[in-house]
């Protein structure tokens, strides 16, 4: 009895609570933003979270840039899962952030349907955009050359080694592919591949590339042909054939940089964000890191870009493009990638902050010039998706290489239409 | 006779320890390395014990996140007051659905299992609209008045109902009690199994909402806990020390409620007659 | 004759008038109890199921101003030719089919031995419940940890001389992974569902059938599963919808590709997938959406009719 009467009681009071939350309402909520009482604007910025410390970053710079603009605060959102999905939901309920992040390989799709506003207008002298390195640019253009994103950093990928172990079996850093075959199976012992493989695209598309052939051409998938299925052979045979390489989930980690940390992997091609992680959990280990080997004679490397964008449905444009000029601009740029948690992508910066000349953040730099970027086309989600569905079955041996790619690329172009 | 008894017993009794082994090792895994070291989880080596038993997880958690009793709020409040209405909407749905005969019922409740059929990643976007028009983004209305009753467990009630005897809401009419009163003062005492039941279920699906609260929630004032918790999953590296921790710090209160209903399971009343 | 009806009109006027008021009773007295529900279903879930039947006809760009393309039931007929939609299907199927049963029974095992009022049965209850207060995010995480080539699974298999698998990676396993750990984690769900039920089987059934000698499997198939068979109606179809939807420990499990070659590719993955992550198929996801939906109806209904329960009145 006493249960039933104490239900109904909180019921109706969670009614009444709901009903005095509709009342109090006023209909401003969602992220519009409007103007704060003191006559200040309001932004928001939207973005996900990699660690705490880039979320400490991100604050740093924000109190910079309202320190600098007294009339304008931004509002910080994390979106903690899921990005795109959450982000595209806003956006069509027209609740989009005025500022947000934006991946190179989501880009070209986005630009397409109107939703970023163009920036090419707000440019001046001060911004200085032939800063920023071409190539981490690109993916953030359209065809007619204008500019809908500017990179507030980027990652390359390297070749990091284990010191000790290289150390050990007398090898030298590999410069070239055979080179590195040779180490990964001089490497390789009990516990230890040679070499830790991502068998994904977004880490492979620049050896798939080495060769004649273009993954995708078009927009359309085309991995499925000879010339990349023959560049992209001798990693499947590096494990099937010698033994001498594995994916993470084959060793029991979660990424070839825990491979890496766990010694279970003696060289991976990995990115920056892998420094800090490799500090931080590994503090003991030695290791080195180089530009990646040359394929097929061509120096190569992948090039992961992120920009900050705006919403072309922002009501406080002017306000919002302070913001991303300062994010993106020297002063923030600096504070951002002066830890290394991502490499600064203007030229001065990386100059100023001395990255060229660094050990471990020198090869990765220099990577940016060479390297592919992680970006091709509105349709590169659905490509990848179905080369990474197939290429890891070719990878662990289920299929060959040829069949597995040839199928991938005729899923993905069905699944792309005309 | 008496022999073959208790070895079964033993027998059973090996089956259901096995099973709480099997069921175990992952809980206990998983709160042990919410104790450990970043380090020490990366490190691949797998044990149970923390090599250096560490609180800093839960500081990060507690301390850190100066929002953090802000979202336990959040939490508590949409999840206690959407249980709450979940219980009674649904019950009474389940009701007239297994007890009264009215027009239309078939198609009700056609109608309420159809939609539970419907994936809910057709749904999101719409959903979304409908609450943008309502103006209910970034608000507890937002979470709990499209939840506040659930197809799955006016089913449930639908068929516990079913079994339940005519004579006694014929007996309770005599006294006088009008059908809203009696389904109050006797249905429902009646149905205490089936409601704990549903309060746990309903509870953890507040309480592990992830994808509406992200959403729905643009304020890092209004996030729920999963939410506010949830952004240790980085890009490219994954910090399950406060992931665990996190999953902890969820786990428990839907614990202590199981807990608590767990006595109605033990000392139920019947929904039959001959009781 | 014609008098006897004379006079009775007037009586058959009152009973009229009587199923008349009892009638209209009824009807309040129905949509009352339905009232909330009734109002929820129409504003926040048949606005936007009837949205997307609208969506499914159309090829749909959502994001930068609605575009809508009328295509007809294009999207329908496309899915016959979608491979990987016909390669979805049959692994959600084996899903299905593997899973749904195998919970139910062990469901109903647990919950029938832990009502035989053993010792210790409280603390049991308490530790098969865990998996399902943990979500299943944090679950699957968990599993594809321990499925790890060096896990723990692999290490127990090795130290009793069993082969070892790649649990992950493997395409022919893949889907296997997902089903046992789904099968474990699901069953103390339903459990705790018989269990409740099983406090409204009349405890004198069981001493009556003791009284003619039955055993303990006996009185099991003769009195718990029969009294039990509205809550295990609604335990499969229950558990046909959760195994036909199955996607957090799928895109989990494959970063969201289905993969390796599509072995954990289930339908509401691909929905996703077209609904998310390609732009201008939504109308498509949502075509597949509503098939997958029937589907899950013809298995419902097909289970009624086999399980000879009630109909629906």
């Amino acid at each position: 009895m006493k249960t039933k009467s104490w239900m109904i009681l909180s019921s109706l009071l969670t009614l009444l609570l709901i009903a005095a939350g509709c009342s109090g309402n006023d209909g401003t909520s969602g992220d519009g933003g409007s103007e704060t009482e003191d006559g200040k604007t309001e932004i928001s910025l939207a973005g996900w979270s990699s660690s705490p410390e880039e979320e400490k970053l991100l604050k740093q710079q924000l109190e910079d840039f309202e320190e600098e603009n007294p009339d304008i605060t931004v509002k910080h959102e994390v979106i903690a899962d899921q990005y795109m999905d959450v982000l595209k939901t806003r956006l069509v309920g027209g609740e989009g952030p005025d500022v947000f992040y934006l991946d190179a390989v989501e880009a070209p799709a986005l630009i397409e349907t109107g939703v970023l506003e163009p920036l090419n207008s707000y440019v001046d002298e001060d911004f200085d955009a032939g800063d920023f390195e071409e190539n981490l640019i690109d993916p953030f253009k359209d065809e007619e050359g204008e500019v809908y994103g500017f990179p507030k950093g980027y990652s390359t990928l390297g070749l990091f080694y284990n010191k000790e172990m290289l150390d050990e079996a007398g090898v030298d850093v590999p410069t070239n592919w055979e080179e590195l075959e040779e180490a990964a199976k001089e490497l390789t012992t009990e516990d230890t591949v040679g070499l830790g493989i991502s068998p994904e695209m977004a880490r492979n598309q620049f050896i798939g590339e080495s060769g004649e052939g273009d993954m995708v051409v078009d927009g359309k998938a085309a991995f499925g042909s000879e010339e990349v299925v023959n560049a992209l052979q001798p990693i499947v045979d590096l494990r099937n054939e010698h033994e001498a390489a594995a994916a993470p989930s084959e060793m029991g980690a979660e990424s070839t940089g825990e491979m890496f940390g766990q010694g279970r992997a003696a060289m991976v091609m990995e990115g920056n964000w892998n420094v800090p992680y490799l500090n931080e959990t590994f503090p003991d280990m030695e290791y080195g890191v180089s530009e990646i080997p040359t394929f097929n004679d061509s120096q190569g490397t992948m090039a992961f870009t992120v920009s900050y964008v705006m919403n072309q449905a922002s009501e406080k444009k002017e306000a919002s493009w302070k913001l991303i000029s300062y994010l993106t601009g020297q002063e923030g740029m600096k504070t951002w990638t002066e830890t290394g948690l991502e490499l600064p992508a203007r030229a001065s910066v990386a100059e100023e902050l001395g990255y060229e000349d660094d050990e471990i953040r020198g090869p990765l730099v220099a990577g940016a010039e060479y390297a592919t970027a992680w970006s091709d086309g509105p349709n590169l989600p659905t490509i990848y998706n179905n080369f990474d569905n197939e290429f890891l079955s070719a990878f662990l041996g289920e299929k060959s290489l040829e069949e597995a790619l040839e199928t991938g690329e005729d899923v993905a172009n069905s699944e792309i239409g005309e | 006779m008496q022999k073959k008894k208790s070895w079964a017993k033993k027998l059973l009794y090996v089956v259901l320890i096995t099973y709480a082994l099997i069921t175990l090792v992952p809980f206990v895994w998983a709160l042990s390395s919410s104790f450990k070291t970043f380090a020490e989880i990366s490190s691949g080596v797998m044990n149970f014990i923390p090599k250096e038993f560490t609180f800093e997880n839960y500081k990060q958690i507690f301390i850190e996140e100066d929002l953090f009793f802000r979202w336990l709020l959040n939490s508590v409040a949409i999840a206690g007051g959407g249980t709450a209405l979940n219980l009674l909407f649904n019950s009474m749905a389940g009701y007239a659905l297994a007890r009264i005969s009215f027009p239309g019922k078939r198609m009700w409740f056609m109608l309420i299992l159809a939609v539970i059929m419907i994936p809910v990643q057709v749904t999101m976007i719409p959903n979304y609209l409908i609450l943008k028009e309502l103006g209910w983004l970034n608000s507890y209305q937002g979470m709990i008045v499209p939840a506040m009753i659930n197809a799955t467990f006016i089913f449930m009630m639908r068929q516990f109902f079913i079994n339940f005897p005519k004579e006694l809401e014929e007996a309770a009419s005599l006294d006088g009690l009008g059908r809203f009163g009696m389904f109050l003062k006797v249905v429902l005492p009646l149905a205490k199994p089936a409601l704990a039941a549903q309060a746990i279920f309903v509870f953890m699906g507040f309480w592990n909402d992830f994808m509406r609260p992200l959403i729905i929630m643009t304020d890092a004032e209004m996030y729920t806990l999963t939410v506010g918790l949830n952004s240790f999953k980085g890009q490219y590296v994954t910090y399950w020390n406060y992931i665990m921790a996190a999953s902890m710090v969820f786990t428990l209160p839907v614990l202590v409620i199981y807990m608590f209903f767990n006595k109605f399971f033990m000392k139920g009343l019947s929904f039959t007659a001959d009781k | 004759m014609e008098r006897a009806e004379a006079g009775s009109y007037s009586k058959v006027k009152s009973k009229k008038k009587r199923n008349y008021t009892r009638l209209l009773r009824s009807i309040i007295q129905g949509y009352g109890f339905m009232l909330p529900t009734i109002l929820v279903l129409l504003v926040f879930i048949l606005g936007p199921v009837l949205y997307a039947v609208f969506l499914s006809f159309f090829d749909v760009t959502l994001l930068g101003g609605t575009v809508l393309d009328y295509t007809g039931v294009d999207n329908y007929l496309r899915i016959m030719e979608d491979s990987r939609a016909k390669r979805a299907l049959v692994n959600t199927a084996l899903y299905v089919g593997i899973v749904v049963p195998a919970q139910t029974f062990l469901a109903l095992f647990l919950a029938s031995t832990l009502n035989a009022g053993l010792k210790g049965e409280k603390i049991f209850r308490i530790i098969y419940f865990l998996p399902t207060l943990t979500s299943s995010a944090v679950l699957t995480l968990i599993f594809m940890w321990m499925y790890n080539q060096n896990g723990l699974i692999n290490n127990l298999l090795d130290k009793v001389n069993l082969p070892t698998y790649n649990w992950i990676g493997d395409p022919n396993i893949a889907l296997y992974s997902i089903m046992i750990m789904n099968i474990w984690a699901t069953a103390p769900l339903f459990m705790v569902i018989y269990l409740a039920a099983l406090q409204g089987v009349p405890k004198n059934l069981y001493e009556a059938a003791e009284l003619d000698g039955a055993n303990v499997i006996q009185r099991f198939w003769h009195i718990t599963v029969p009294q039990l068979r509205p809550i295990t109606s609604f335990v499969v179809i229950m558990g046909l919808i959760g195994t036909f939807q199955l996607f957090d420990q799928s895109y989990i499990f494959s970063g969201g590709s289905g993969g390796p070659s599509n072995s954990t590719l289930t339908v509401v993955l691909l929905i996703y997938q077209y609904a998310f992550k390609s732009l201008g198929t939504m109308g498509y996801a949502t075509a597949i959406a509503f098939i997958l939906a029937l589907i899950i109806l013809i298995a419902s209904i097909l289970q009624r009719v086999l399980s000879k329960e009630e109909q629906f009145n």
